[in-house]
């Protein structure tokens, strides 16, 4: 490579800019989607997005377990999660969103004023001379529209998808954020924690389904005695 | 003419005009059964003024005698601290062109008018006191003193009352009027609490002692004043929420006076809040800015949304008088937002976005409303329901109507274009200028510019469609005639206002050099024009430029595009006149057309959260619901700031009367205590 | 004041020759991506020569709106394409205005086309006419914000000036903001050009029309007239969207080969756009009229996303 350091050090900064932004582009899409494989699909999306950005990462600190982080992001949350979701999704024969409790457009302008207070929250960090140092505001965006996106939605497979995104969120902020990323074991940990935690929800769904013919949660408060 | 000559010719005029206003409101008054003769003196009268107020104000403007300030007395008082006086300065002038330009059209119109009211109503009544509406209008902008201006100021909402009630014999303009009259009171209370504080800093009521008062108030007592002021003439000028008089009173006037009230009457609000904000008060925080251009955001959006819900004619151009206030206000508060961050050239362009906006939507609401007289004399109703291919007899009325149309809808090349142009540039601009996070407020109000200027064309094409375009749908609209000769004058002359204003905005905005001159000390009109003239620019470094003189003209040189397109292929090309595809069925009936309520659909649909619709229907029938014997059905918007301010704010003033009226005791011991307790109380903060 | 006549001439010609191409392009790719044959490329020229040369049916119910709006909508096309760099990047008319002109002539074509459908008479027309006013007004905030946002990084709304001062390295095109405000501005251009998933051009199904309706009674020339300006509307858009964002190949200089090449790259970027909006329509269904808001909400949360990342990403 005989580009300089600092040109280099540049397109990478854009290059992780612009997926990082591509990532709450695609957040932005799942909060006013209604088809649940089109959310299973843009989860994908988001997740190899960040997985590509944990590559670039990788290449430009020269630390190699990145590049490990990177590989299981793509195992698992752009293979693995979402056929296990799209299977879910056609045992229930349910395929639509029902209506949320704000509609689409309200939900986008909400959206918006979370980035902005993301964005916000997130600029005394932004003079810190690292790589990624821009990305912290989506990371921080992604949490608050993913804690928005649970609390609209009452299918519980839209909610699962919504917690899915939050944890890409904060996978958004360790991995570019930190210097060599967090130590592996600490996002094996982190990772097969996720792993299980769906896999779980995914039974609860089931069973949910089975008991109230449909995925509302709200129909949970039947439960009470 | 030497600057002397032309200040004291200018001076003279606007004597002969102020006069001339006060003969006709008498004289009016001496034919009270004599009706043409009634007619012909006081809208002579009334003409003529304009003609000379006119002439005074472009002349003091034009020639920048106006920045001389002398104020002079009207006429000796007999009353100590009370003075008449009155100054020409440029704001004064600038505003006191319009009012002239507006009652010169509308009192050539009101010749034609009047004489839809021969026999039913007093036409002398209404010649007097729209000549005194007129003299005090003028008057409140030529103010030197506080007192002066807030008796002024009451003569000018008195005779508007007395206009709007001028057909009192229905029930509804009973209740506008009354309501007009409430608001308009609230208004002055605040006006007046806030000349109030400023005397106390002034010790005196004259305008040139306030200039620049703000320096000597406390910060509170600024921020009290400047809420004060903006309370009280907002209720004037029809911000939301203190508009709801405006879809009122305008309607149930008769249509010259809507025309204007619509025209300058709401523009006296923005006179006061210019004086006050830019003249008085001084270098403002920054919170003011942000709180103008908000409100002025917000009443652009609402009005506009309303006027889509409407299917009265003057209605809607009612609720289109309140987003075009909104859009006024958008560059005030811009213009207060650069003050603060010490940019006075970005301060003046924002100033002149706003002022050419005012006199811009004097001259298109004007003629709209004037359009709309037309279509109500010729008709007998409002309801566009019932209109319909009224451009096959009116068609002067019609055209000039739509060129008010395209004007009010900012489309190029006209004037509306023009000052949303100026105003685009200064949001534009000012996003760059300011480094807070404030900044995101430009481009999120100019797209709500942007939202305001497509439904106001969605609006009007309803409002042109539906009432000219088609077939008649009913009888009145069948038998439509054309307005007679001095109405179609009067709305001429407001078309070509119009189209001068839009296609040559850089001579235009010379006039508007003294008034930036003496509020911010800034000449733009050199910076804004290229090209001697021909071209409109944003004074900036590569700013954007426009020329909707020159797009009139290309647009016209392009015509040979399709003329050789007809040439070559398509001389030989028949054309007949045939019926309206109808599906086969033999005759397209009005009924099929479409209607004001169902064009406006799609948008009560989208915004329902705002509206709230109702929808009912009811049917009758006999052996079948399907073969109905009647079918009603109503629909209903609702009217939020009614349900959810006024109303529970009457009721809680109502039910603290009530507790108050345990007052009134009825016993004169009770009422001999009051004032024994009274008495005592002095004494003792006398001590 | 010195206005090029040969550019004014010569920028004329190619907008009114090139628009039905991309008219023709984008109906044929369509047909082979469904597995069709497709019309041929070149149809939309014979198709309109042909409404020129027939006679014209006027409705008897017509006013004089009716026969002077084809004339607008050709004309204000035509202005509005004369404000864009096409080839070279000075326009030739750019003094006489920038994106603001040209949204406004835009919305003049619209007004007098919309006046033009309700003037039959016809409930097809009023109802065109009413969803047309619509989208078009929930449209215009997206694509303000979005056209703001690209004025204020260049610092003006005159377009030449857009396009010279848009870098044209690669890499800077990865900026966030123009990939936000490209993709809000082409949600803004499906909707204003009446593409999928907003309005079926194709569609001969009147109570699913948008654009369709207000012209079922025009006819002959007019019909001629106003297919014309709507094909020419798209070119100037989606010149817009090509040249504003990826100036790449433009001319700086009027040398003939330099205006060649630029003449190449820019019919390049045109088709890939074409292939684009052909992707784009085979792929979704039309949407209801009441979910459109939603879809254009979209677009202007992005823009707003540009608009923020204009300052909050530096």
């Amino acid at each position: 490579m005989n580009m300089d350091p600092a040109a280099s050090h540049e397109i990478g900064s854009q290059l992780i800019t612009l997926m990082a932004a591509l990532m709450l582009v695609t957040q932005l899409l799942m909060i006013a989607q209604r088809m649940l494989l089109t959310s299973i699909r843009l989860f994908a999306i988001q997740s190899l997005l960040l997985a590509a950005i944990a590559a670039v990462v990788a290449y430009y600190h020269n630390a190699s377990h990145v590049y490990v982080v990177a590989v299981l992001t793509i195992i698992g949350k752009v293979l693995f999660l979402p056929w296990l979701l799209n299977r879910l999704v056609h045992r229930i024969q349910i395929h639509q969103e029902i209506e949320p409790l704000l509609n689409a457009p309200t939900s986008m302008c909400i959206c918006g004023g979370l980035t902005l207070l993301g964005y916000v929250v997130a600029r005394p960090f932004t003079s810190l001379q690292r790589l990624g140092n821009n990305t912290l505001g989506i990371a921080l965006t992604l949490l608050l529209t993913g804690f928005f996106l649970m609390i609209n939605r009452r299918k519980a497979l839209t909610q699962v998808l919504a917690l899915l995104t939050v944890e890409n969120g904060v996978m958004l902020a360790a991995v570019a954020l930190t210097t060599y990323g967090m130590p592996l074991v600490v996002e094996l940990g982190i990772f097969f924690d996720v792993l299980v935690a769906v896999m779980v929800l995914g039974i609860l769904v089931y069973r949910i389904r089975e008991n109230f013919a449909s995925m509302d949660t709200s129909k949970l408060n039947q439960l009470k005695g | 003419m030497t600057n002397a000559l032309m200040h004291d010719l200018s001076i003279t005029l606007l004597d002969f005009c102020l006069i001339i206003y006060a003969t006709g409101a008498v004289a009016s008054l001496l034919f009270l059964r004599h009706e043409k003769t009634a007619t012909v003196v006081s809208f002579g009268c009334s003409s003529v003024a304009a003609l000379c107020g006119l002439i005074a104000c472009a002349l003091a403007l034009g020639s920048g005698t106006a920045a001389s300030n002398q104020s002079f007395e009207l006429f000796r008082s007999l009353v100590p601290y009370v003075q008449f006086t009155v100054r020409l300065d440029p704001l004064g002038a600038f505003f006191g062109m319009i009012v002239s330009l507006l009652g010169l059209a509308l009192s050539i119109y009101s010749f034609g008018y009047a004489r839809g009211f021969f026999g039913r109503k007093n036409v002398a009544v209404l010649g007097a006191f729209f000549n005194l509406l007129l003299l005090a209008i003028t008057l409140v902008f030529l103010a030197a003193n506080a007192f002066f201006f807030l008796m002024v100021w009451e003569i000018m909402a008195l005779s508007a009352y007395c206009l709007v009630s001028f057909e009192h014999e229905k029930e509804e303009t009973r209740q506008a009027g009354v309501l007009f009259f409430v608001m308009s009171h609230i208004g002055t209370g605040c006006i007046l609490l806030g000349f109030l504080l400023l005397f106390q800093a002034s010790g005196g009521y004259g305008f040139d002692l306030f200039h620049g008062i703000g320096a000597h108030l406390s910060p509170g007592q600024r921020d009290a004043a400047f809420l004060l002021f903006l309370a009280g003439f907002g209720v004037k000028a029809g911000i939301v929420p203190l508009h709801i008089w405006l879809p009122a009173a305008h309607p149930v006037a008769p249509s010259n006076v809507s025309a204007l009230m619509s025209g300058v009457l709401i523009k006296t609000g923005i006179y006061g809040m210019t004086r006050v904000f830019f003249d008085f008060l001084g270098t403002p925080p920054g919170w003011w800015g942000v709180t103008v251009l908000s409100i002025g955001t917000v009443s652009a959006v609402l009005g506009v949304l309303y006027a889509l819900m409407e299917h009265d004619l003057k209605r809607l151009l009612a609720y289109h008088s309140i987003e075009n206030i909104g859009i006024i206000l958008m560059g005030l508060g811009a213009a207060l937002m650069f003050l603060h961050s010490g940019h006075p050239a970005l301060a003046s362009l924002a100033l002149i976005a706003g002022l050419y906006h005012t006199i811009n939507h004097a001259v298109f609401k004007g003629l709209l409303f004037l359009g709309a007289g037309a279509v109500l004399h010729s008709t007998h109703t409002r309801d566009m329901e019932e209109m319909g291919g009224l451009a096959r007899n009116m068609r002067w009325t019609a055209l000039f109507f739509l060129v008010g149309a395209v004007a009010i809808s900012a489309l190029p090349p006209l004037n509306g274009f023009v000052s949303e142009w100026l105003t685009y540039q200064s949001l534009l601009q000012g996003f760059g200028a300011t480094p807070s996070l404030v900044r995101l407020m430009f481009p999120l109000s100019g797209a709500m510019l942007a939202l305001t200027g497509a439904l106001a064309a969605a609006c009007f094409v309803k409002a042109f469609g539906i009432t000219f375009l088609a077939q008649p749908r009913s009888d009145h609209a069948r038998k439509a005639h054309e307005a007679p000769v001095t109405m179609l004058l009067g709305q001429g002359i407001l078309t070509a206002a119009c189209v001068f204003l839009g296609l040559f905005p850089t001579s235009f905005l010379k006039l508007l050099d003294p008034v930036t001159q003496q509020l911010l000390g800034q000449e733009l009109s050199g910076q804004l024009s290229l090209a001697n003239g021909l071209v409109l620019t944003g004074a900036t470094a590569h700013g954007g430029t426009v020329s909707t003189l020159g797009i009139t003209l290309m647009l016209v040189c392009l015509l040979p595009v399709p003329g050789v397109l007809w040439l070559v292929f398509a001389r030989r090309s028949k054309t007949r006149i045939g019926p309206t595809w109808d599906c086969g069925l033999r005759g397209l009936t009005p009924q099929m057309e479409y209607t004001a309520t169902g064009f406006s659909k799609p948008i009560r649909m989208i915004f329902k959260t705002l509206f709230r619709p109702r929808r009912e229907v009811q049917r009758e029938y006999d052996f079948s619901p399907y073969f109905a014997t009647t079918i009603r059905f109503e629909s209903h918007v609702e009217e939020v700031f009614q349900t959810r301010i006024y109303r529970p704010l009457n009721r809680l003033v109502l039910r603290i009367s009530r507790r108050l009226r345990a007052l009134q005791a009825g016993s004169i011991q009770a009422y001999l205590i009051y004032i024994f307790i009274t008495l005592l109380l002095l004494l003792i903060f006398a001590l | 004041m010195n206005l090029n006549v040969t550019a004014i001439v010569l920028q004329t010609a190619l907008l009114l020759l090139l628009a039905p191409l991309l008219s023709g392009c984008i109906r044929n790719w369509k047909a082979k991506l469904q597995n069709r044959r497709g019309p041929r490329i070149w149809q939309p020229y014979l198709d309109w020569i042909k409404f020129l040369r027939k006679d014209m049916v006027i409705s008897e119910h017509a006013s004089w709106v009716f026969s002077f709006a084809p004339y607008v909508v050709l004309l204000t096309a035509l202005m509005a394409g004369l404000l864009v760099p096409t080839i070279i990047d000075q326009a030739p008319l750019s003094l006489f205005g920038g994106v603001l002109a040209l949204v406004g002539l835009l919305a003049l074509g619209r007004f007098f086309l919309a006046l033009g459908g309700l003037d039959p008479g016809s409930a097809f027309g009023g109802m065109g006419s009413s969803r047309e006013m619509t989208i078009a007004a929930i449209a215009e905030p997206a694509m303000m914000l979005a056209i703001f946002t690209v004025a204020i990084t260049a610092g003006s709304t005159d377009l030449s000036h857009m396009v010279q001062v848009t870098p044209g390295a690669t890499w800077s095109l990865l900026n966030p903001t123009h990939v936000m405000a490209f993709a809000a501005l082409f949600i803004v251009l499906l909707a204003e050009t009446g593409r999928l998933p907003v309005d079926n051009p194709a569609t001969h199904l009147e109570l699913t029309m948008i654009h369709e309706a207000m012209l079922l009674e025009y006819s002959g020339r007019y019909l001629a007239f106003m297919e014309w300006g709507a094909s020419i509307k798209q070119l100037v858009l989606m010149t817009l969207l090509v040249n504003v964002f990826f100036p790449l190949g433009i001319a700086t200089s009027a040398s003939p080969a330099a205006l060649g090449l630029s003449l190449l790259a820019y019919l390049a970027k045109l088709l890939a756009l074409c292939g684009v909006v052909v992707l784009i329509e085979t792929t979704n269904a039309k949407l209801r009229l009441f979910r459109v808001p939603d879809l254009l909400s979209a677009a202007f949360v992005l823009a707003t996303l540009a608009l923020l990342s204009t300052f909050l990403f530096q």
